[in-house]
């Protein structure tokens, strides 16, 4: 299944006499000089945030002008340049703006690549030297760890599928979804560095959320693939983030998750960003993303059983086994799960599509696990 | 191609009735005493922080994942225990030694410590302060413009295969997220750099796009990465030393010493993967040399490539002046023949060491470089 | 107090000079590989390896001759070559593009490139920026040519 190039250059003589011509006289061509392209003169708009894809949003180069259909490049050719006749079609399957495009792409990507951390330096590893958790609190952490270097491929392996698939004058969306690619694998190299330090090792794989990894993986659009990673899981994964960073037994998981945080929130900003352009640009694909939303939907119901989690966020949230530390970690878990699903749904509402909690069964069960919560003097804020 | 789980969870009471169990603080923990290795890891090296070379341990490490992987199709992590009814993830490459490298841990660890940022690495306004002559500002876009279409390619050719790969390889699969990250960075670059300098972008090559394309769709992974890998980014790395050393500008010299650090450990991997998968797979080197004498030619249509040649010579030699060409010319032949020798070392030293006499290209470029 | 190049004390004062800007070079990024450099002085080499690891010089050596299978690579010039360049630097503050160790080694006509195996050839480039500013710090040095 292999492309071959039009023109075996080995064996096509035009183009090696031209070039030894070239060589050989010096005499050049040079209609290259005379690209039919804008000339532009770009300035950077502040000089401490140095020269972004922002200032060279101008003109046929920027991305404020991409049409919603690009119908004149399918090439490897940089948006803007001139297109030959002869350049092969690089197969994009998406050459549609609202299927991809999110306001604020160039930032998140510019704010990635400035803001990359390193797994290996940037954390304190010698502090845990010394350390030496309970074994109830240290398996309960090293379970977790295992569950999140578990799932954050997904996230790579996922829209970097996509990638290729997406026309290259989207280069704004193709290199956020590089830089994502690079902050899951950092993601998945953390969690399992700290697993590995715990003395405990890895723990259990988990079935039910590796379903949902296969649902995150194989969907029919990108942006049912956005919807239901950037938006869905990402989000839910936010707010598990910056629930761990709570519970954190030490300095360094503390200073792990607010870092991973960090990366996490920029994805879930475009996958907001993504969703909304997406509703009010191509407003036929609301109902596809709802019926995504329900099967997405359905598995997190599924989730649900994935204990092996649970427990271990109740063991960590409550500080042990014994029932008044379970009943603390009840609570603080109710509140992690509640807070999830009501975040999930302030996301949908802002994005525009409100009108998801009458159709979500996830928000029929919200508002009944609120209501329970409540009674039981849970409070949630 | 949308995936739908085996059942209706919404109305699945065992789902219900598990969660209800722990929530009600029955907790099973089955979990709790996972048949996996204990491990403590530490930094070898405090100064150097806890690495993957650090963690190579037992089952959790890389060393020992086996040539086959059978055992897993899903997203487990390695060294995990394994329970209940897995997903297959469609996985397509689960031979190690179709994406190994046995430096593939070191450079990740590299490409994460040597990290730049294009937006503020680069000091721009030299570029406004200092412009140059248009013939020469006019060749900087146009070399500039071919390098933006090399690296929208050498973005997509790990990102068509990292989520066929088998997840056990997670440090190569880690290694091919920087990549993907180094190239859309060098794009960045590339077109800040053509951009901002005032002429506008140039013409896209139909002659390097073609052999582009036939490099990125190779229907293997040992064959596109020593097509992407070793043949584009060892040949990108000698042209980015070119650039530097007749850089017409600082900014110009700056952003190619970043971008050979880049094209180096990409060319490194390369060599080092194709060294592997023929030290593991020596009945394989007959079909990797079918292989490159079949694609080799996209070379040509890379270095020959007027979109390319062309400002190179205004490049090296400082401008349009016929002592200025002259100079270029000399100075192109030389970067042809040297892209191209150190080509050549490259599939020898990987194990194909009869290569250089088998491939039609050297004397082809013998004769075009010895036309200066 | 000026130092003679070719010399160990040469190389170990630029050492001294890294760990004194160390942020600059962790800021840069793991520095991993052993290389060679010779000086032909008068017909003869005077030959040093230089060891680097993660972010410092770790060990300096002259050696009567360079093992390349023992090396990355090793950078050879004459004499005259490398003072030039190392007064670049001193002018400067840095060397100009016409005496960076890219420039000068490029088509092997200045200084010359010279390895074992390619692999090893190819981490002079993975670490140019650190390998570059590690002579350009030879603009905070008094050095005397013999």
């Amino acid at each position: 299944m292999a492309y071959l190039s039009t023109t075996n250059f080995a064996e096509d003589k035009d183009f090696i006499d031209k070039w030894l011509y070239t060589i050989r006289t010096g005499q050049m061509d040079l209609s290259w000089m005379k690209s039919a392209t804008e000339k532009i003169s770009p300035e950077e708009a502040n000089p401490r945030r140095g020269l972004t894809y922002r200032d060279l949003n101008v003109g046929t180069y920027g991305y404020t002008d991409i049409p919603e259909k690009v119908r004149n490049n399918r090439s490897y050719a940089p948006r803007g340049a001139e297109i030959p006749d002869g350049v092969p079609d690089a197969q994009p399957w998406v050459s549609r703006k609202s299927e991809l495009w999110a306001f604020n792409t160039e930032s998140y990507y510019e704010e990635a690549v400035s803001r990359q951390w390193n797994a290996t330096t940037d954390i304190p590893w010698d502090r845990l030297d010394g350390v030496e958790l309970p074994e109830v609190t240290g398996k309960a952490l090293s379970q977790l760890m295992t569950f999140l270097t578990e799932v954050e491929m997904i996230a790579t392996d996922t829209p970097a599928m996509w990638l290729p698939r997406l026309n290259p004058d989207f280069i704004e969306v193709r290199s956020f979804i590089a830089a994502q690619a690079m902050d899951e694998a950092r993601h998945a190299e953390v969690f399992r560095k700290r697993a590995l330090t715990t003395g405990w090792g890895l723990m259990q794989a988990s079935p039910i959320n590796e379903m949902a990894l296969k649902h995150l993986r194989d969907a029919d659009s990108f942006s049912e693939m956005s919807v239901a990673l950037h938006l869905v899981a990402e989000g839910n994964v936010l707010t598990l983030f910056r629930f761990s960073e709570y519970l954190s037994p030490t300095d360094v998981d503390k200073k792990i998750f607010r870092l991973v945080m960090q990366d996490e929130a920029r994805h879930v900003g475009y996958g907001m960003q993504h969703f909304k352009y997406v509703l009010e640009h191509f407003p036929e694909k609301r109902e596809v993303l709802h019926a995504h939303l329900d099967e997405a939907e359905n598995i997190s119901f599924a989730g649900a059983a994935a204990t092996e989690l649970t427990e271990a966020f109740i063991i960590l949230a409550g500080g042990g086994l014994k029932k008044e530390n379970i009943e603390q970690g009840i609570k603080i878990t109710t509140q992690f799960n509640l807070k999830q699903m009501q975040e999930h749904f302030e996301r949908l509402d802002k994005c525009g599509m409100p009108e998801r909690r009458e159709r979500s069964k996830l928000y029929l069960m919200y508002e009944m696990g609120r209501a329970a919560a409540e009674n039981a003097g849970i409070k949630l804020n | 191609m949308a995936f739908y789980a085996d059942k209706d969870y919404t109305i699945d009471e065992t789902v219900l009735q598990a969660a209800q169990k722990v929530m009600e603080g029955n907790l099973g923990l089955h979990w709790y005493n996972a048949k996996t290795e204990r491990l403590a890891g530490r930094p070898s090296d405090p100064k150097r922080g806890l690495t993957y070379q650090d963690l190579n341990v037992g089952s959790y490490g890389y060393t020992d994942i086996p040539e086959d992987v059978r055992t897993s199709q899903s997203m487990v992590s390695r060294g995990s225990e394994k329970v209940g009814k897995l997903p297959d993830m469609g996985y397509v490459v689960n031979r190690k030694s179709d994406v190994w490298s046995d430096n593939v841990a070191e450079l990740y660890e590299e490409v994460k410590a040597r990290r730049w940022v294009p937006a503020t690495d680069i000091p721009w306004t030299e570029l406004h302060t200092k412009p140059l002559a248009p013939e020469l500002e006019m060749a900087c876009a146009q070399l500039y413009t071919f390098l933006q279409e090399c690296q929208i390619v050498s973005m997509d050719f790990p990102s068509k295969w990292v989520a066929v790969i088998n997840q056990d390889f997670l440090e190569q699969k880690s290694w091919m997220c920087a990549q993907m990250l180094d190239a859309s960075r060098l794009f960045e670059v590339f077109r800040k750099r053509a951009l901002f300098g005032g002429a506008g972008l140039g013409r896209a090559s139909a002659t390097a796009e073609q052999g582009l394309k036939e490099w990125l769709w190779a229907d293997r992974y040992p064959q596109g990465s020593v097509s992407i890998n070793l043949s584009l980014a060892g040949f990108l790395l000698t042209l980015y030393r070119q650039v530097g050393a007749f850089a017409p500008t600082n900014v110009d010299r700056k952003i190619m010493r970043y971008a050979m650090q880049d094209a180096a450990r990409q060319t490194a991997y390369g060599l080092g993967q194709l060294r592997y998968f023929l030290k593991h797979r020596p009945l394989e080197a007959n079909g990797m040399e079918s292989y490159l004498d079949l694609t080799e030619h996209a070379l040509l249509g890379l270095i020959g490539s007027p979109e390319l040649l062309e400002p190179m010579i205004i490049i090296c030699g400082g401008g349009l002046e016929k002592a200025q060409v002259d100079k270029g010319r000399a100075a192109t032949a030389k970067f042809i023949k040297l892209a191209v020798r150190e080509y050549m070392e490259r599939i020898a030293a990987a194990g194909l060491a009869g290569h250089g006499k088998r491939s039609k290209i050297p004397a082809m470029v013998d004769r075009i470089s010895a036309a200066a | 107090m000026s130092i003679s190049f070719p010399s160990t004390e040469y190389f170990e004062a630029l050492k001294a000079q890294m760990a004194a800007n160390e942020e600059k070079f962790r800021r840069l990024g793991f520095i991993d590989t052993t290389f060679g450099v010779s000086v032909g002085v008068n017909g003869k080499a005077r030959n040093f390896v230089l060891e680097f690891e993660v972010f410092d010089l770790k060990n300096v050596s002259e050696v009567p001759a360079i093992d390349l299978k023992k090396v990355d690579f090793q950078i050879q010039g004459d004499s005259q070559v490398w003072r030039e360049m190392i007064e670049n630097i001193r002018r400067n503050g840095e060397a100009d593009s016409a005496h960076d160790i890219n420039t000068l080694a490029h088509f092997g006509e200045r200084l010359k490139i010279v390895y074992d195996d390619p692999d090893g050839h190819d981490k002079l480039y993975r670490f140019m920026e650190s390998i570059q500013e590690f002579f350009d710090l030879s603009s905070k040095l008094e050095v005397s040519f013999n």
